[in-house]
């Protein structure tokens, strides 16, 4: 754990708000996301965090790497 | 008092951005003009209503693309609706409530006032391009509130006019005479407009080109001979541009005093008797009380 | 031996546990309320006649905005004044009868309002806002002046205390929790002129039938004279505790106590003089003195940005006391586990959203765009509804063991229900900002409208529906959660290992602010001229354009006539009827 469980669970809440504006921020730029999208992104961005956060960090464990 | 360096810092940048936007909100009113509702306006009787202005909610021609449109809002409608202005026009709009408080509020776009009793709001607005606006009340205004909306078109310049219609014949004529119906047209443009007045009646069409100039008012009058309809009911409609006005008129043997109408109605197919010349068509009053003037209304002037 | 304030104020204890069980009871029935307005407006799940959404939404926002917020305030603050004054209430008694009163006062005013589900022809669907020529039945604002009267009574209380407590310490400054409070009550003294004038001089005599009419302008005006700071004296509480419990949470000190005291007198002098921003739109009203309005309110910004630097520079304290390092780094060291902590953060950090919405309200003429649509909704659900209302709810896990003496329920259960709502909210209030753009009004059982519709920048309508409904759903499972947590706190038994009931220390001390901002007098006096540059031009022209009791009116929906006999009957059924409703709706939604 590089983080502690309850920095983990906010942080992943925090991507609501991030995957919620991202949208109406993408559509000024003429990308426009659909709902799936938005949502596999979502899924994706907090599958990435989870897999940063849990990844035994060097030096603490001998399966990393 | 000791405030810390950082904090003097944000003190500053706050002040700064303060200040900034105060800046910037004088420079929207000053610099683009883009003023507050406010108090220009005396206050009216919300109960009354019985000036010139709202007595007869409508669009007004003031100057050359320039237009006032005097709007009401009650329990739980827009008078008139829907309001017609045309493209590329600067249109001031009054507002002001019949009862309680209301909005009128054009959707998706920065056209938005409250609508107190006893007070009139007053905002003017450029309009680009043809385009239909939808109007909300979005003050809550009753158990209906949800249910009261307007529209505004914006159309084209060569499809908009100012142009009121009413068009009067009798009720009931005998064979034989004449049925005069008369279109007054009233042009509440600035400017004068050629139009045609259009009369249609059993299969018959005829029709009058006229000029009216600007605030000026036109009768025409057509006469068609009931002998050649028929007895029956007819319908006739008159036409000017898009705005109809349409009754009926009913040619009859022989036209009776009151309280025989049952019978006339029994008799309605028998011949027709040609020779009878009784002075029997102008039965139609001719008085004006139609206050309810929604353009291209289709209610017979003189059937009451 | 535990140092709890059940231990320290046994009789104060329970006063401000009645108090919060009086704020979590309305919260129950209006986030109740909130859920079947969520699904009504979006058109999921309709069970009612749309002309009772109106009654649904007028119970919602005065049981949120008003009773859930101010009892869970004079809770506080009540505890806040004894607490870092170290002295019980001067009279238990007196303490009592205020909270008497405001529950007396709450019923009065629900009764009228349920009754609005029933035949009866007593309603009072009049909105939070109550404006005329809308009209409710007298009890409505009847119970609305007891319940006032009541929270100036907890006034009283508290500067008694204060009083008696520099009887005893002429020297020393003011504790800063005291400070607070002293500043918010008189705040709320001078804001609660503009509605009791309102109700007394012009609302109830005309729903009583003694005089025909109102000046709808004027009434209105008086309301968001008192509008406005009722935002005030919701958020209040809420930034006392960021000031005095997040940093001892965060395992720091408040940054600074003169800024603090700094900000709190802002919030004294320019909370009143800016109501007339809620009246851009309004005609009758000139522009100048909606300059003025614009002017202060955009000043008010500043208290909430020194307040947003001080909670944050104190998290940073607290953080870096914990071992955390580096530019960001600390951020990982802070007790994101404690749902205290966590909830109060999360209600912040929305709270700077909510700020950015509201400096375009704020801005007169952008305002046009936004004024009365869906915005406004969005906007103060980040407010009230989070800012505040998450605060308390963050809080209620640190006071719960103090004023009951038992040990929370659950803390995982606490922290998920936090990060729900804070979850829940940015689904709704997103969706509702956006909306609002869109020109979707605001206050409106079916904003579905037959000649037109509205045109979604990004999106959909459809999907922004979608979006509201899933918040509110978020939401309200929350609300279960929280619920859940405060009952099973109370069924839970007495623990002799809770924290004490301590309040933060200060980097900076009272020691380094002037002495001069503890003159509450001078701050008064401030304040009031404020309030009379800014309104009292305003009010004399609305008078003299519509006069003092305006233009003849129909009343709406009707007069009542007031025998006693009647006022009984009608009683009497309403409670009975209501009850059913409330069965009715219960069965309704969980069918």
């Amino acid at each position: 754990m590089r983080i502690s469980k309850g920095a983990l669970l906010i942080v992943i809440a925090f991507i609501a708000p991030l995957i919620v504006e991202l949208r109406t921020v993408l559509a000024w730029v003429n990308v426009e996301l659909t709902l799936l999208e938005s949502a596999v992104l979502g899924i994706g961005l907090i599958g990435v965090i989870l897999v940063w956060a849990l990844w035994p960090q060097e030096g603490t464990s001998e399966s990393a790497g | 008092m000791n405030i810390h360096t950082y904090e003097k810092l944000w003190l500053i940048a706050a002040m700064v951005l303060i200040v900034g936007f105060i800046a910037t909100i004088t420079y929207g009113s000053v610099g683009l003009g883009i003023t507050m509702v406010g108090d220009q306006q005396d206050t009216v009787e919300p109960t009354e209503l019985d000036d010139e202005r709202f007595s007869d909610p409508r669009v007004a021609q003031v100057g050359e693309n320039e237009y006032e449109a005097y709007v009401t809002a009650q329990m739980f409608s827009f008078q008139p609706d829907p309001i017609e202005v045309p493209e590329d026009s600067e249109v001031t709009f009054y507002v002001t409530s019949r009862d309680v408080i209301h909005s009128f509020s054009l959707v998706g776009t920065n056209v938005n006032t409250m609508v107190i009793p006893g007070e009139v709001a007053e905002m003017t607005v450029e309009f680009d391009e043809p385009q239909d606006y939808g109007v909300v009340c979005n003050e809550y205004c009753g158990p209906n509130h949800h249910n009261m909306e307007g529209m505004v078109h914006v159309v084209p310049e060569d499809e908009f006019d100012l142009t009121e219609l009413d068009a009067e014949a009798p009720d009931e004529v005998e064979t034989g005479d004449d049925i005069d119906v008369t279109a007054t047209v009233e042009n509440r443009l600035l400017d004068p407009i050629e139009t045609t007045v259009t009369l249609e009646i059993g299969n018959e069409t005829v029709s009058e080109d006229v000029t009216i100039d600007g605030g000026e008012t036109d009768e025409t009058t057509f006469t068609v001979d009931s002998a050649q309809l028929g007895e029956g009911d007819h319908e006739w409609t008159v036409t000017v541009d898009e705005h109809t006005d349409s009754w009926t008129v009913t040619v009859v043997d022989e036209l009776e005093d009151g309280d025989a109408d049952d019978d006339a109605d029994d008799e309605s197919n028998e011949n027709t008797d040609a020779g009878d010349d009784t002075d029997g068509g102008e039965n139609g009053t001719e008085d004006e009380t139609d206050t309810d003037e929604t353009e291209s209304d289709a209610s017979g002037g003189d059937d009451e | 031996m535990t140092n709890t304030y059940i231990e320290s104020f046994p009789a104060e204890a329970k006063v401000v546990r009645a108090a919060f069980y009086s704020s979590f009871l309305a919260l129950a029935i209006g986030g109740l309320f909130g859920i079947i307005q969520t699904l009504h407006r979006t058109g999921y799940y309709r069970f009612m006649d749309s002309a009772d959404y109106y009654t649904v939404l007028t119970a919602h926002g005065v049981l949120l905005a008003i009773t859930f917020t101010i009892f869970f305030l004079v809770g506080v603050f009540t505890w806040a004044t004894t607490t870092s004054l170290d002295r019980p209430v001067e009279d238990i008694r007196f303490t009592w009868a205020w909270y008497g009163l405001m529950v007396l006062g709450t019923v009065l005013t629900a009764i009228p309002i349920f009754a609005g589900f029933t035949d009866s022809e007593m309603s009072a669907s009049v909105l939070f806002t109550f404006y005329a020529p809308l009209q409710g039945h007298p009890l409505f604002y009847f119970g609305l002046v007891l319940f006032v009267v009541g929270t100036w009574l907890a006034g009283v209380d508290w500067f008694r205390s204060w009083w008696a407590w520099k009887q005893e310490h002429p020297d020393e400054r003011i504790p800063l929790p005291t400070f607070m409070v002293l500043t918010t009550t008189l705040m709320w003294y001078i804001a609660t002129l503009g509605v009791a004038a309102a109700i007394l001089l012009f609302l109830l005599p005309w729903s009583l039938g003694l005089v025909e009419s109102v000046n709808p302008l004027l009434t209105r005006t008086l309301f968001w004279f008192f509008g406005h700071p009722v935002v005030y004296f919701w958020l209040m509480p809420a930034y006392m505790m960021w000031y005095v419990l997040l940093p001892k949470i965060s395992g720091g000190k408040l940054f600074s106590d003169p800024l603090a005291r700094v900000v709190f007198v802002l919030f004294l002098i320019l909370s009143v003089p800016t109501g007339i921003h809620h009246q851009y739109l309004d005609p009758g009203i000139a522009e100048g003195f909606k300059f003025i309005a614009m002017t202060n309110t955009m000043f008010l910004l500043l208290p909430s940005l020194l307040t947003a630097f001080t909670v944050v520079a104190s998290m940073e304290h607290g953080a870096r006391q914990r071992g955390g390092t580096g530019y960001l780094g600390w951020l990982k060291a802070l007790p994101w586990r404690d749902p205290v902590f966590a909830g109060m953060a999360l209600a912040g950090l929305m709270f700077a959203a909510a700020g950015f919405s509201g400096m375009i309200n704020a801005g007169m003429n952008i305002n046009y765009l936004v004024h009365n649509t869906f915005w406004v909704v969005g906007h103060f659900h980040l407010t009230v509804g989070t800012a505040v209302a998450l605060t308390f709810m963050a809080v209620t896990y640190w006071f719960l063991p103090q004023v009951t003496g038992k040990a929370l329920w659950s803390r995982s259960v606490a922290l998920g229900q936090v990060v729900l709502w804070f979850v829940g909210m940015t689904f709704m209030s997103n969706a509702m900002h956006r909306g609002g753009l869109l020109g979707i009004p605001r206050r409106t059982a079916e904003p579905q409208y037959e000649g037109f519709e509205f045109e979604a920048a990004v999106g959909s309508v459809g999907e922004l529906d979608a979006q509201i409904a899933l918040g509110g759903a978020l939401l309200t499972l929350s609300l279960v959660l929280f619920f859940a947590n405060v009952v099973g706190t109370a069924l839970n038994s007495r623990s002799d290992d809770l924290p004490a009931n301590e309040y933060a220390d200060t980097l900076s001390g009272p020691s380094d602010a002037p002495l001069v901002l503890d003159n509450l007098k001078l701050w008064t006096a401030i304040a009031i001229v404020l309030v009379i540059f800014a309104y009292s031009f305003p009010l004399l022209s609305i008078i003299e354009r519509g006069g003092l009791f305006g233009p003849e009116l129909t009343e709406l929906p009707v007069s009542i006539g007031l025998g006693l006999e009647y006022l009984w009957v009608t009683t009497v059924s309403t409670v009975t009827a209501a009850g059913e409703t409330a069965i009715t709706i219960i069965a309704g939604v969980s069918s």
